[in-house]
């Protein structure tokens, strides 16, 4: 078990060598100025003074606090919501149009509008990434509210269960596993609406570093600022792949119980 | 009979060679694409004017506009991708010290056109009012974050005597909705706006207290070295269509409507803005670069701390392609 997790991350460091060294190949065979595409070693030199002065762990955090906001918040509204549509065949036919036409604006239109109702402070990238994470929740609860057996509700029923008991023990757990793949996807695009909501107004956060890169010119501080922002996105799925695997152990482990 | 034979067959043969000579064919236009770093707009009047009038064609470029962002437009140059593109001062010392050689040919806008605006029943008069106040400014970089700094430095202003917050290009919501108390806008733009919405404004000019280099025409100094006939070319060409701006206001107006959307729905707004713009590019001889207004934008740039070095300010533009 240990020696494949060696093998594994040896794969993952080899692979990455080989990208610098593909990376800096096309840097010397096109000759092109650090403007265009800045080096490995220069990218590497500006991330170090970054980490060093402390300013790319303080945009880091501040983007992280906006993530974590407007994750939390979306995943309230677009959870609640979808709990009454997968239950209320009229709430459905009411709202589904409206809901899926949401889905169709785009946030970076709609963005400085929201930095206008909201102001210039945290609010408003909380709502901008809210509004990104709440659909791909939304369609995710319903699947899995609907994915909850007939006979499993009858059960319930018949052990005359009340509402709440229905909820916690029957339908959370079996809509678990879509709900966190919705959550999966939806902690991946609330960094991209931090981002939008720091390109419109901030003075913080790495939406902002990288309009600080772009705006000076400085390539390098783009790269390192996209490399920060991957970083944080894949952390965050990781952590949900990490909740998943701890939460849904129970479905591994009775299966298993199954097999044997 | 021989004679005859010489005035028949003689002309006959011209004829035929002159059939089979190659006509010269008219030359083909240089096509230029050129990076507006705006949308399109009123203020933009000199550059439609000079290619409905012809004034391109006649030095055999067509002009195609390209309303990308400024900072897009200035990496094209500097990147040899294209010849041309408008950029403020700033962002061309900007640039240059991250080794993109991009320089200014024509400075375009003779006074820097941002400025401080502020609702009359603010109680601001003056710069030195807006200590202790809250300010809005669109970012913490750019023309507007240099001119904040310039005036900010003249009156005296420290960086704690006013409380600036960053509010994007919402500027009038703002202002209107007394989130700020005053904000840092273009004077040509939305003091106009507030103006023609019936608000009683007060505006702190930043050229009133600093000479600053503001938007003008770039290239690079691949093109300026090798291709110096089509930079006098396009600049002869653009400062004509400046010139029968400035004279022709109306004329000009007029000219637009064919390139903005929207014009003639928010006429009288866009007719004062076009009419207030265009004092910011009165100067003689048009287009010409100030050495003195790049020596104290650089040392603005620095001070901002937007530039670690000096970038030779002398090399950053050139008024030697002016007719």
């Amino acid at each position: 078990m240990r020696r494949r997790y060696t093998s594994r991350i040896g794969l993952a460091l080899l692979s990455f060598a080989a990208f610098l060294a593909l990376w800096q190949g096309v840097v010397w065979l096109g000759g092109y100025p650090p403007f265009i595409l800045p080096s490995p070693g220069a990218v590497l030199k500006r991330l170090g003074d970054l980490l060093a002065d402390g300013s790319l762990w303080f945009h880091a955090r501040v983007t992280l606090r906006e993530v974590l906001a407007g994750l939390g918040l979306g995943t309230l509204v677009a959870t609640l919501l979808g709990y009454g549509l997968a239950h209320s065949p009229l709430a459905e036919r009411l709202l589904a149009p409206y809901v899926v036409a949401s889905q169709s604006v785009p946030v970076v239109a709609v963005a400085p509008l929201l930095v206008i109702w909201f102001g210039t402070g945290l609010l408003s990238k909380v709502v901008v990434c809210a509004l990104i994470v709440f659909f791909p929740i939304l369609v995710n609860t319903v699947v899995g509210m609907r994915s909850v057996e007939r006979d499993l509700r009858d059960l319930m029923r018949a052990l005359e269960a009340s509402r709440w008991q229905t909820i916690w023990l029957l339908e959370v757990p079996a809509a678990l596993p879509v709900l966190l793949g919705g959550l999966k996807v939806g902690a991946t695009l609330a960094v991209v609406g931090a981002v939008v909501g720091e390109f419109v107004a901030s003075d913080r956060g790495l939406g902002y570093l990288l309009k600080q890169g772009q705006q000076l010119y400085d390539t390098p501080l783009v790269f390192v600022g996209i490399g920060a922002l991957v970083v944080l996105a894949q952390s965050l799925y990781g952590a949900m792949a990490l909740a998943e695997r701890v939460l849904l152990r129970w479905r591994t482990e009775s299966f298993s119980g199954v097999a044997r | 009979m021989k004679r005859g034979f010489v005035l028949f067959v003689i002309p006959l043969l011209v004829g035929l060679v002159g059939c089979y000579c190659p006509v010269r064919p008219a030359p083909e236009p240089t096509h230029v694409r050129l990076p507006m770093g705006f949308v399109a707009n009123v203020q933009f009047a000199p550059w439609y004017v000079a290619v409905e009038r012809g004034y391109f064609a006649a030095e055999g470029i067509e002009l195609e506009f390209d309303y990308s962002w400024e900072t897009d437009g200035v990496r094209l140059v500097g990147a040899g991708e294209t010849p041309f593109a408008i950029a403020s001062g700033d962002q061309v010392l900007l640039a240059r010290a991250q080794g993109l050689p991009v320089v200014t040919i024509v400075n375009w806008f003779r006074r820097f056109p941002v400025a401080v605006v502020a609702l009359e029943e603010s109680g601001i008069q003056g710069p030195q009012d807006l200590a202790g106040r809250k300010v809005g400014i669109p970012e913490t970089f750019g023309a507007s974050y240099i001119g904040w700094r310039a005036l900010a430095a003249v009156v005296g202003l420290e960086e704690n005597d006013v409380s600036l917050e960053v509010i994007g290009y919402t500027q009038l919501a703002n202002l209107t909705e007394g989130r700020v108390d005053a904000a840092v806008v273009y004077a040509n733009n939305e003091p106009v706006q507030l103006a023609q919405a019936g608000y009683d404004t007060v505006l702190v000019s930043v050229a009133d207290y600093a000479t600053l280099v503001s938007n003008g025409l770039i290239t690079n100094e691949k093109t300026l070295r090798e291709r110096p006939e089509l930079v006098r070319a396009f600049v002869r060409a653009f400062l004509r269509g400046l010139a029968d701006t400035l004279d022709d206001p109306d004329g000009a107006f007029e000219v637009c409507r064919k390139y903005v959307e929207g014009l003639d729905e928010n006429e009288t707004v866009q007719r004062a803005v076009l009419e207030t713009t265009i004092l910011y590019w009165q100067g003689e001889p048009l287009g010409w670069s100030d050495p003195a207004a790049w020596q104290e934008t650089e040392e603005v740039v620095l001070e901002a701390g937007l530039l670690s070095s000096p970038v030779e300010a002398e090399k950053a533009f050139t008024n030697d392609c002016l007719p």
